[in-house]
């Protein structure tokens, strides 16, 4: 019988950088180009605005979590106070976004991997980058799709075996990303006014909307990058193990989201000042990459200087791969836990330690979901967010409603402001990424509404199967001993 | 077995220390508590959702969330007060389990209205002769922060079958017993399901194992 360590406690500087290691990484390393394809320059006001959008939401999560001690992220909120049917599809959904967001964040990390080993001429270029052909089997498969496979296994491998990814590890994980960020954003300012081709220059912002769209154009990016922003419910998936949690938890949200906003505005605006909106949606998922790789100055040793930043890119993804899979299995592992998933997925392995049901079942969908385009990945990840975060805000409003008398260590000002604007922003961007979606993308949203079909198919089916999802069968059973007058006690 | 959820009435002395230990199990707990000083101290804690207000009210009962909870446990320091809560608990979710503390020992009197009855200024007597008298100690009380827990392997649980050798278990836990009792656990020592182990926890790691026990 071998010990290993119990998992550590964590302090608001953990607590924080666990929200912004989640949010910085793949949203801004992966879909800058994106959004610049849709929207132009009017990338910045799209990250912009999506701070403020999901502000609201992070005033709600505040005051939920600073209140209901239990780990599980929003799911775990919303299951206090709604009913077994809507707390099971709020979870599944929530489930599955970050599912798809470790596939998003997989399928970011493949390009610039490929773009990392171009920059030293290991490979071509990534896009003559051709399909790795296995000698016994019949299929190619194209090369991104292989490492971002590669990627999902190995870190759900980690995980399953080990809690030491878990925790404060990611306090350095992030603060290397930010660094490197730093670095590029004070390298971009610096090229300005040098007469290169890609120097600095505000003359890249005009026009600010792309032609014919006009400003309407920043609503489908916004709902595609608003996976950008979901930090907040990580750092609520954790809140058992952060020290003095009713300050610290309200805190790290609102510190982690006005970082991150503050260094999303800083990067877009150097990539599109530097290499343009059209340069940059050319680069798509490796956008930052290109953009760095074109004006940063040779380095010593590293040789192209902008090798730092596409590794900074490679480890982002990675490390933000990372948080989700272990926030995804969080998820599950609670949901097993409250008997809305089977009992052995919120079981903890008995030698690992780890929710390693909970991590299996997340890994299955993740690995199915790599052979998804990126696109499509980081529109079905935001779509669940958004829907989800639509009925935490709700949760908030039942909640003050049905249980006035709940102590709330953290109340939200101006209540009821903030839920109302974040149920109605959250559901006009649903509505404008359902409508995207119907024009440019019907696979993403067949396979959304499959997933949430199959939720509730296996709800009912599960649920008449094992009889009945109330508790009744504990309560009758011989819990507790039997009338244990003056039983076990403390010396109180 | 799945994490419960436990409503305790009174957040007191007692009150709280019971919420601290069902937390470090891992189960889902809920204090209501009228005194703002008691709330506060329960607030820095982190353990349990709070409600405040009087538990004798039923609309503040209400407020626990009755409909989803295994257990109701009354620990205010007034007899009466106790009896109240449970029976209007009962009358709001009859199948409830409920639990109550009373200021003296009183036998089987509430059998009828209540499913146990527990008399914390007995408990509270007996582990201060154990320190008075100290060549014999009842097993309870003779730890600091080390909980001794008598635990069932059930059905499914991460643990069940297997043997020591080839579980890991947290550091700050250990099995000291086998299944009968009579003989200290050794590596080779199984798991049964359905048989009881004693296991010597430190609180922090108390929700682990009893998952590993329980499912």
């Amino acid at each position: 019988m071998s010990q290993r360590e119990p998992a550590a406690e964590l302090g608001l500087l953990d607590a924080t950088m666990i929200g912004m290691g989640a949010m910085i990484g793949a949203g801004i390393f992966v879909l800058t180009g994106l959004a610049a394809e849709i929207s132009g320059p009017a990338a910045i006001l799209v990250f912009v605005l999506n701070g403020v959008v999901t502000a609201f939401t992070g005033l709600c999560y505040a005051e939920l979590a600073a209140s209901i001690p239990k780990s599980g992220g929003g799911y775990a909120f919303v299951r206090e106070i709604f009913d077994d049917l809507s707390s099971f599809v709020m979870g599944w959904m929530l489930w599955f976004a970050y599912m798809i967001a470790g596939a998003l964040y997989a399928l970011g990390f493949a390009p610039n991997f490929l773009e990392f080993l171009h920059v030293y001429g290991f490979v071509p270029a990534p896009g003559q980058v051709g399909a790795v052909t296995f000698g016994v089997l019949p299929v190619a498969i194209p090369a991104k799709v292989a490492l971002a496979f590669a990627a999902v296994l190995l870190l759900v491998s980690v995980n399953a075996v080990s809690t030491a990814a878990s925790g404060s590890i990611e306090t350095i994980f992030t603060a290397i990303k930010v660094t490197i960020l730093l670095v590029f954003v004070a390298f971009g300012f610096l090229s300005a006014g040098g007469g290169g081709e890609t120097s600095f220059t505000f003359q890249n912002f005009d026009p600010l909307f792309p032609e014919g769209d006009g400003a309407f154009s920043i609503l489908p990016a916004m709902g595609l990058t608003f996976i950008a922003f979901e930090g907040y419910d990580l750092i609520t998936t954790v809140t058992e193990e952060v020290e003095n949690p009713r300050e610290n938890i309200p805190k790290a949200i609102f510190v982690s989201l006005a970082v991150t906003v503050l260094v999303y505005m800083l990067v877009v605006t150097v990539a599109i000042g530097t290499l343009g909106a059209p340069g940059l949606a050319d680069a798509g998922e490796a956008g930052i990459a290109a953009a760095a790789t074109s004006f940063m100055p040779p380095i010593p040793v590293i040789g192209n200087g902008g090798a730092i930043i596409v590794f900074g890119a490679i480890f982002s993804t990675i490390t933000a791969l990372n948080a989700v899979v272990i926030a995804s299995s969080r998820v599950a592992f609670a949901m097993g836990r409250e008997e809305q998933l089977p009992s052995r997925v919120g079981n903890i392995h008995h030698r690992y330690g780890t929710p390693f049901v909970a991590i299996l079942a997340s890994a299955v969908v993740m690995l199915l979901s790599v052979g998804l385009p990126t696109k499509s990945a980081g529109n079905m990840s935001s779509l669940f967010f958004l829907l989800s975060f639509v009925i935490v805000n709700g949760a908030v409003i039942k909640l003050r409603r049905e249980r006035p008398n709940m102590n709330r260590p953290y109340k939200i000002p101006y209540y009821p402001v903030p839920p109302i604007m974040g149920i109605l922003l959250n559901l006009v961007l649903t509505g404008v990424l359902v409508e995207y979606l119907l024009r440019t993308d019907p696979l993403a949203l067949v396979l959304s509404v499959a997933w949430i079909l199959l939720g509730v198919v296996f709800y009912f089916a599960y649920f008449r199967e094992t009889g009945s999802a109330e508790r009744g069968g504990q309560k009758t059973a011989d819990t507790g001993p039997d009338s244990t007058t003056d039983a076990a006690g403390g010396n109180d | 077995m799945t994490q419960k959820r436990i409503v305790i009435a009174g957040g007191g002395r007692v009150g709280r220390r019971a919420a601290n230990l069902l937390d470090d199990r891992g189960h889902d707990v809920v204090v209501i508590e009228e005194d703002p000083e008691q709330v506060g101290l329960l607030e820095e804690e982190h353990v349990a959702t709070i409600i405040s207000g009087d538990a004798t009210r039923p609309t503040i009962l209400e407020q626990a969330g009755l409909a989803r909870t295994d257990v109701l446990a009354a620990l205010t320091q007034e007899t009466g007060s106790n009896l109240a809560i449970c029976m209007a608990a009962r009358q709001l979710q009859p199948d409830l389990y409920t639990v109550m503390r009373t200021e003296y020992d009183v036998g089987d009197e509430y059998d009828e209205m209540v499913n146990d009855v527990v008399f914390t200024e007995g408990a509270g007597a007996r582990a201060a002769v154990n320190l008075i008298e100290r060549d014999v100690q009842t097993l309870d009380s003779v730890t600091g922060d080390l909980d001794i827990l008598q635990i069932q392997v059930v059905e499914d649980a991460p643990v069940a079958g297997r043997t020591l050798e080839e579980i890991t278990l947290p550091r700050g836990s250990l099995v000291v017993s086998g299944a009968a009792g009579d003989h200290v656990a050794r590596p080779d020592t199984r798991l049964e399901v359905g048989k009881t182990y004693i296991v010597a926890v430190e609180s922090d790691v108390a929700h682990e194992v009893v998952n590993l026990f329980q499912g």
